[in-house]
């Protein structure tokens, strides 16, 4: 009989500021996750066309040379990323970038700052965990 | 003999004039060198506490390790930055983890020193660790800070006591609050970000019903920021009860159209009329936001009002109203009396007509919504 091998879950995380983007990554990958992080836009973008489809993707909406919604017009303009979901995260009060950014495609919000209990119970709607 | 004196005294001084130039750019560039390498060492150490307390401020936030690594004094203040950096990234239980950190390394009685220190940004840094670890043993210092010429200094101050007891703090707020003109609005409204809206609402605007007409007008028009309405029944009884400066109650009749509760509809109509300019602009383009049918007569009337910016924004509050068509509009420029109450109908059945036409996909921004761009005020305009 074949052993089952489990695939870790990964998550493309797209967060420039390092303090938080530690943060995230030692809590994701504390869930089991695997992370994927990319520190602006432009290698947002590149890890788009370049890596294969994570499981979810977690977006921060200010960012150095594209903005997170021009990453998010981005991936959703790509075929192959329709199903992903992606849950942006935005500072707290900016009623208008969350609309926008549920209506340009986006599943799901986080605000910023975050509880960290929350954002494993908002990711796992999306997700199954880990095995 | 004695030329030749003399041309030796000549060279004997140039001789030393030219050592003390190369003593003097040797001990500059010495100068520049060694700062340099203070300055590099720094950022050597700087580099080297965030690499270790970085990844465990991250496993603090789940839970604190039993053994943590030594924390220098000098190293003490990168920690803090690092510390607050994270506390204000997250929020509810894990801060808690963040306090115990805080505890176990002495930041705490580090940030208390700090408090005494020269420098303005340490002595920010200070008030900000304190007023995340609600250190109550500081609060009368930080009262103190309240009246502190320094608005950076006083503002932190204030968030500092409103995160270690709000309920304490916002009856000391409130006269500050209405006698500091160095205070944003904005910021005043970003510091109750923790405490809630509704209890930023209710204190701004208590403060403004007891500040001087300048200052008031000011927080009023910015407690739609706060997007509460908790502040309008203050502003509600202040307009009933007294007569505030025009200032004022153009500012309140500006906050009645943003949040547009039916209830301020007969007190934004009563000064449909007033006396001052500015306070009709107000109360058409509230008008705009809130009014019903019956409405529309008094805004039509404000076309022909003796001021350029109160009949531009009566046309402007009529082309807003929901009911208003395009056509409804051509049909109200043609039966105006005159001509200059049509001009200023005009760009605004234009803008209806491509909106209708779906030419523009964009709205145009509004600049009577934004509370913090004030209206245009002419030189001759009094203020209160």
């Amino acid at each position: 009989m074949e052993p089952t091998t489990h695939r870790k879950l990964t998550v493309l995380m797209v967060e420039d500021e390092e303090d938080t983007a530690s943060l995230l990554k030692f809590l994701l990958e504390r869930a089991s996750y695997a992370v994927v992080h990319a520190k602006d836009g432009r290698q947002a973008q590149e890890l788009v066309d370049t890596i294969p489809l994570p499981d979810i993707v977690l977006l921060d909406v200010m960012l150095p040379f594209l903005s997170g919604l021009q990453v998010l017009a981005y991936i959703r303009g790509n075929a192959a990323w329709e199903k992903v979901p992606i849950v942006m995260l935005t500072a707290d009060g900016s009623e208008h970038d969350i609309k926008r950014a549920l209506e340009s495609g986006a599943n799901d919000y986080m605000l910023k700052p975050f509880n960290p209990r929350e954002l494993t119970s908002r990711l796992k709607r999306f997700l199954a965990p880990a095995a | 003999m004695f030329a030749l004196d003399h041309s030796d005294l000549t060279l004997r001084l140039g001789s030393i004039a030219v050592l003390c130039i190369y003593s003097f750019v040797i001990l500059l560039l010495s100068g520049i060198l060694l700062l340099r390498f203070i300055r590099l060492a720094k950022e050597r150490r700087r580099r080297k506490v965030t690499e270790i307390w970085r990844p465990l401020l991250a496993q603090c936030v789940v839970e604190v390790p039993g053994t943590l690594p030594e924390l220098k004094p000098r190293d003490h203040l990168v920690f803090l930055y690092l510390w607050n950096h994270c506390y204000e990234s997250i929020r509810g239980d894990a801060r808690a983890q963040l306090n115990e950190l805080a505890r176990r390394t002495k930041s705490d009685q580090f940030a208390k020193q700090l408090l005494h220190a020269r420098r303005l940004r340490r002595q920010l840094l200070a008030i900000v660790t304190l007023g995340h670890l609600q250190e109550r043993s500081i609060w009368n210092v930080l009262v103190a800070l309240l009246e502190n010429d320094n608005s950076f200094l006083s503002l932190v101050a204030a968030k500092a006591l409103l995160n270690i007891d709000a309920a304490a703090a916002v009856p000391l707020l409130i006269p500050v609050i209405s006698r500091r003109n160095d205070w944003s609005p904005l910021k005043i409204v970003a510091m109750f970000g923790t405490v809630g809206a509704d209890i930023a609402a209710d204190t701004i605007a208590k403060a403004a019903c007891q500040a001087a007409p300048e200052i008031g007008s000011r927080l009023i028009r910015h407690l739609a920021a706060t997007q509460s309405q908790q502040g309008l029944p203050p502003l509600r009884a202040l307009l009933r009860e007294g007569t505030p400066p025009d200032d004022i109650v153009a500012a309140c009749l500006f906050l009645f159209g943003e949040c547009s509760d039916p209830r301020d509809v007969p007190t934004v109509r009563a000064h449909i009329s007033h006396p001052t300019w500015y306070v009709r602009l107000q109360a058409a383009s509230a008008l705009g936001k809130m009014g019903i049918e019956e409405d529309e007569p008094l805004l039509i009337k404000l076309l022909d009002d003796e001021h350029w910016w109160v009949r531009y924004r009566a046309a402007e509050a009529l082309s807003n109203l929901p009911w208003m068509t395009a056509e409804r509009m051509s049909r109200l420029c043609e039966a105006l009396s005159t001509i200059e109450s049509q001009e200023h109908m005009l760009p605004f059945l234009a803008q209806s007509n491509v909106r209708q036409s779906g030419l523009m996909t964009v709205a145009l921004p509004r600049p009577h919504s934004s509370p913090s761009i004030p209206e245009p005020l002419p030189p001759d305009a009094s203020a209160a």
